[in-house]
């Protein structure tokens, strides 16, 4: 099941990512792609407050540290940038799995690095450039695979 | 032999203090995994109940795999820190082994096993010796579908005990699979134990089961990934008829 969402602006694409933030359930895995500049840190930053994080501006990409873990909230976030791991047998040096199907959310930045890691039933996420319609446009297409019971 | 046992490869965060076999204290939470925080204030409160010197501790037991990967790491970085400052050994014990220990004396076959998740589970065969405190591995801890492992204990054709956090997971394969007879050991012996460890520890550092700090690492027993994704999609093909739910998002 796809779902595109048009956002106009930076407001307008945390409102979203914030609402899905409050609707994420324990176990849910959510796959965050886009090119630089997309609006991925936004997205996650929205999404933490979502979840009721108190401090949603201090959420950056753990571009260095791979994990970010984000307490206080509803539930817990995993927060991964995964975009300097080459593939999925690096993810399992870091014990992803334990997070992946942990009790809290996992948003994962450049995802499709680990993708065959990555559970079946996850949410695809991309955020990508709407440059015909303005410059803070974006087009954020949500997909949510099927196969239930991961 | 003064043994502190820690085992932290699951749910179970736990650690033991045991004296020539007999237990001095146990220290045992089933609640959350967050064992890098408890782990250390649990080793404390236990010395202070026990008023524990710790220059009088001879080895480290631990917990060395399978298990949760973050899990083993919290117990193995605990283990060796403190063995390498006491300058003591550690003494590595198989988690399935240290499970199948607490059942000991069951008639038949014991059957350990932990979720691995991506259908899977740790699992091993043990079956006890008729010489007292021994236990003998029938087969050897691996992560191996719920269905083999259930076919291979109707392939030794004994009465069964199945225990630890896969077997819920995977209790209506076990019914489905299962030839024969077998049970679902009580709550109280179906998890990790350090008391438990430790008196498995006893026998294994009697036995030249010691190793150093600096040597000692966990053993994860992860599957391939080759291996992992066959398992899925066979995980996958048993479940076709229950899935594509497809829910909406937003």
């Amino acid at each position: 099941m796809t779902t595109v969402l048009e956002s106009r602006s930076v407001e307008e694409t945390r409102r979203i990512a914030k609402s899905m933030g409050e609707t994420a359930a324990a176990g849910d895995v959510f796959a965050l792609n886009g090119d630089l500049g997309a609006g991925k840190t936004v997205f996650a930053k929205g999404f933490a407050e979502g979840l009721g994080f108190p401090y949603p501006e201090d959420v950056v990409s753990p571009t260095f540290t791979l994990l970010q873990i984000y307490e206080g909230g509803r539930l817990t976030l995993y927060h991964f940038d995964v975009y300097r791991m080459e593939d999925a047998s690096e993810a399992d040096g870091i014990g992803m799995d334990d997070y992946l199907f942990g009790d809290g959310v996992c948003l994962i930045e450049w995802a499709e690095h680990v993708e065959e890691l990555l559970p079946a039933g996850r949410t695809q996420i991309t955020i990508t450039r709407d440059d015909a319609e303005g410059p803070s446009c974006r087009r954020i297409t949500v997909t949510k695979n099927g196969v239930a019971g991961e | 032999m003064k043994i502190l046992a820690i085992d932290t490869s699951g749910l179970v965060c736990a650690a033991a203090v045991t004296d020539n076999g007999q237990l001095l204290a146990e220290y045992r939470t089933q609640l959350k995994k967050t064992h890098s925080q408890m782990l250390l204030p649990m080793l404390d409160a236990l010395r202070q109940a026990i008023d524990l010197d710790l220059s009088t501790i001879d080895c480290i037991a631990v917990a060395e795999g399978p298990g949760s990967f973050t899990g083993l790491r919290i117990g193995a970085a605990t283990a060796k820190g403190l063995a390498f400052a006491l300058g003591i050994p550690v003494v590595p014990v198989p988690t399935l082994d240290a499970m199948a220990w607490q059942l000991l004396g069951e008639p038949g076959t014991v059957c350990p096993m932990m979720d691995a998740r991506r259908g899977q589970v740790y699992t091993g065969l043990y079956r006890f010796g008729d010489t007292p405190r021994t236990m003998e591995t029938l087969f050897a801890p691996a992560a191996v579908s719920a269905e083999e492992i259930a076919e291979r204990v109707n392939a030794i054709g004994e009465p069964a005990v199945f225990l630890g956090d896969g077997e819920p997971v995977y209790r209506e394969t076990l019914a489905r699979v299962c030839t024969v007879p077998y049970r679902v050991a009580p709550s109280w012996k179906n998890r990790q134990s350090a008391a438990v460890l430790a008196d498995l520890a006893d026998v294994l550092a009697g036995a030249g089961g010691m190793v150093d700090a600096d040597t000692f690492a966990p053993v994860y027993l992860r599957a391939s990934q080759a291996e992992r994704e066959a398992a899925e999609k066979a995980a996958r093909a048993a479940k076709t008829g229950q899935t594509g739910t497809g829910e909406q998002i937003d």
